[in-house]
């Protein structure tokens, strides 16, 4: 059964891909513009807290910094709604397997930031028995944002990073 | 009278649905609540920490005393010099360190700064699994003038590293004094307003009187400390009962409720606070000239011997055991939290309550994961 939706899931791929080609060719480039439009101020990112970075990103949405003013909300419950997961600080091997999870359940199109050093390399704790030298083995990261914490004015820049680049995306499905 | 784990249901009931409760969740970050659940009743609730596990004491033991300020702070970076406070407490007992009188008084106004931050983080979220949207976006706002007022003192925001063995990193600027004293007079005006806007609020206590009550027989028999032993009666307060650094200068008092129950819990971080507005103001009143700490030198050797210490943070009695064998690194690290014993009280509490009780009873706890986790 699960093959089977597997392969309805394939199916479905090559269609939107499908699609995407000849919308590509037919509207080109106003309709893509159009939906990156729509996907940049709109950025849902999934709960997951993964350890001291947190509080900056609870910083980073309150009354002083305010990203929701750059069109992305602090946190949201469902995975299935959510199209941002930043990774907030250490991913140590209990919770890696669970952050691919998280990942895999996201819908398409879907984006990565790596917030603090020890999503980045490890930081401090890169000598560390329990912690992953960097999420990027095991998720593909799209913005970087280094410091330990980051401040939440880095925080943003990341945020506006990452909808500079969506708004170059090249494809309508996200790839 | 009942301890929380045994269990009082049975498993093959076709009523009984297990439902696993994060880390993945709005209502727990970074941790994970097993939950067995009869309808709208948690029946059995089994926490699962662990996830944010960075082996703090492990690496504690291949780095020198120095080095190892800024990774031990960082398990409750929004309380970051409490924790360090304990640490510097037992290697200043170690090395039979006399710390000047300034760099006391300086150690115990950062202290107080970060207890008032980590206070409002937690009144902040409260707030918000209240569905309290004003405490949230006000206490993270107010937050940052603290922060700012520690970045003012330390040179960093959040991670502030400024307690350290041997004293503190460097000296209060002037400017900083006068800021702190106003801080202070407008923080406490902020106060009264979050009494009226929060603690006084009709739904407020609708949705947190009588909410997982904690007695005090149970709060002394799970080993329960700081806001959430206060709040069910138990006035204990490490700074009160063996005062540490130059806590014996100040009048304060240590502030007991008896209900017990979440808001309790919440109002004893409000009394808290406003205990340590009173501290902070009367040391920068006071604040003595002199040296602000000793010549340590970069890597410090540390005599034999073995040192237990404990301070009050905001969460509640933080402890360090520190063993040397005379070599520059510790030969054994043990840290003592505060939210790890407070945990044990959670599956108890997690009983026959209500599944949207659950984010308000969890929280209130003020149990933060990366300090339970080490
Ligand atoms: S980068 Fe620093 S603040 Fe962030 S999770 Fe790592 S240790 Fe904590």
């Amino acid at each position: 059964m699960v093959v089977a939706e597997r392969q309805k899931a394939g199916t479905f791929q090559v269609l939107v891909g499908k699609i995407d080609e000849v919308l590509q060719y037919a509207i080109g480039d106003p309709l893509r513009y159009l939906a990156n439009w729509g996907r940049l101020y709109s950025l849902w990112p999934v709960h997951l807290e993964t350890a001291c970075c947190s509080v900056e990103v609870g910083a980073a949405a309150g009354s002083r910094f305010d990203i929701e003013r750059f069109g992305t909300l602090e946190a949201f419950g469902s995975l299935r709604a959510c199209d941002l997961i930043i990774v907030m600080g250490t991913v140590t091997r209990k919770l890696a397997p669970r952050l691919k999870l998280i990942y895999d359940q996201m819908a398409e199109p879907k984006w990565v930031i790596a917030m603090g050093a020890c999503s980045i390399t490890g930081g401090l704790y890169f000598d560390s028995y329990n912690v992953l030298r960097g999420i990027d083995d095991i998720i593909p990261v799209d913005v970087y944002v280094p410091g330990c914490p980051p401040r939440a004015e880095a925080l943003i820049q990341g945020i506006v990073l990452l909808q500079e680049k969506i708004r170059r995306m090249p494809t309508l499905s996200g790839r | 009278m009942k301890m929380a784990l045994e269990t009082e249901y049975s498993p093959d009931a076709d009523r009984i649905m297990a439902v696993s409760l994060g880390p993945q969740h709005p209502g727990a970050g970074h941790f994970r609540i097993r939950l067995w659940l009869d309808g709208d009743y948690v029946v059995k609730a089994l926490p699962d920490a662990g996830y944010v596990h960075r082996g703090e004491e492990k690496m504690g033991e291949y780095r020198n005393y120095i080095q190892n300020v800024p990774h031990l702070e960082r398990p409750v970076i929004l309380d970051s010099s409490n924790i360090l406070f304990a640490y510097s407490l037992g290697v200043d007992e170690l090395m039979n360190s006399k710390i000047p009188s300034r760099g006391q008084y300086l150690r115990v106004i950062m202290s107080e700064i970060n207890r008032i931050i980590s206070h409002m983080y937690f009144i902040a979220i409260q707030g918000l699994f209240l569905g309290h949207t004003t405490m949230i976006t006000w206490c993270m706002g107010d937050r940052d003038f603290w922060i700012d007022l520690g970045e003012r003192i330390a040179g960093a925001r959040v991670t502030f590293a400024y307690i350290i063995p041997g004293g503190v990193r460097n000296d209060i600027p002037e400017f900083a004094i006068e800021k702190g004293l106003r801080t202070c007079d407008w923080f406490e005006k902020r106060m009264d307003e979050y009494e009226k806007i929060f603690y006084d609020n009709p739904m407020v206590h609708q949705r947190s009187d009588g909410v997982g009550v904690l007695s005090r027989e149970e709060a002394v028999a799970f080993g329960a400390t700081g806001t959430v032993a206060r709040a069910s009666g138990l006035a204990l307060d490490v700074r009160k009962d063996e005062p540490y650094s130059s806590y014996q200068d100040f009048e304060f008092k240590t502030p007991v409720l008896t209900q017990g129950d979440s808001w309790a819990r919440a109002y004893v971080a409000l009394l808290d606070m406003r205990e340590s507005v009173k501290i902070i103001r009367q040391a920068l009143k006071r604040l003595p000239q002199g040296p602000v700490r000793l010549k340590l030198g970069p890597q410090p050797r540390v005599p034999a011997g073995e040192a237990y210490s404990r301070t009050e943070a905001a969460r509640g009695e933080m402890s360090y055991y520190i063993v040397s064998d005379g070599s520059p690194r510790p030969y054994r690290l043990k840290i003592g939290v505060p939210s790890a014993k407070n945990l044990r009280a959670l599956p108890h509490l997690l009983r026959n309550v209500h599944v949207a009780d659950i984010p308000v009873i969890y929280w209130s706890l003020n149990y933060w994961p990366v300090e339970a986790d080490r």
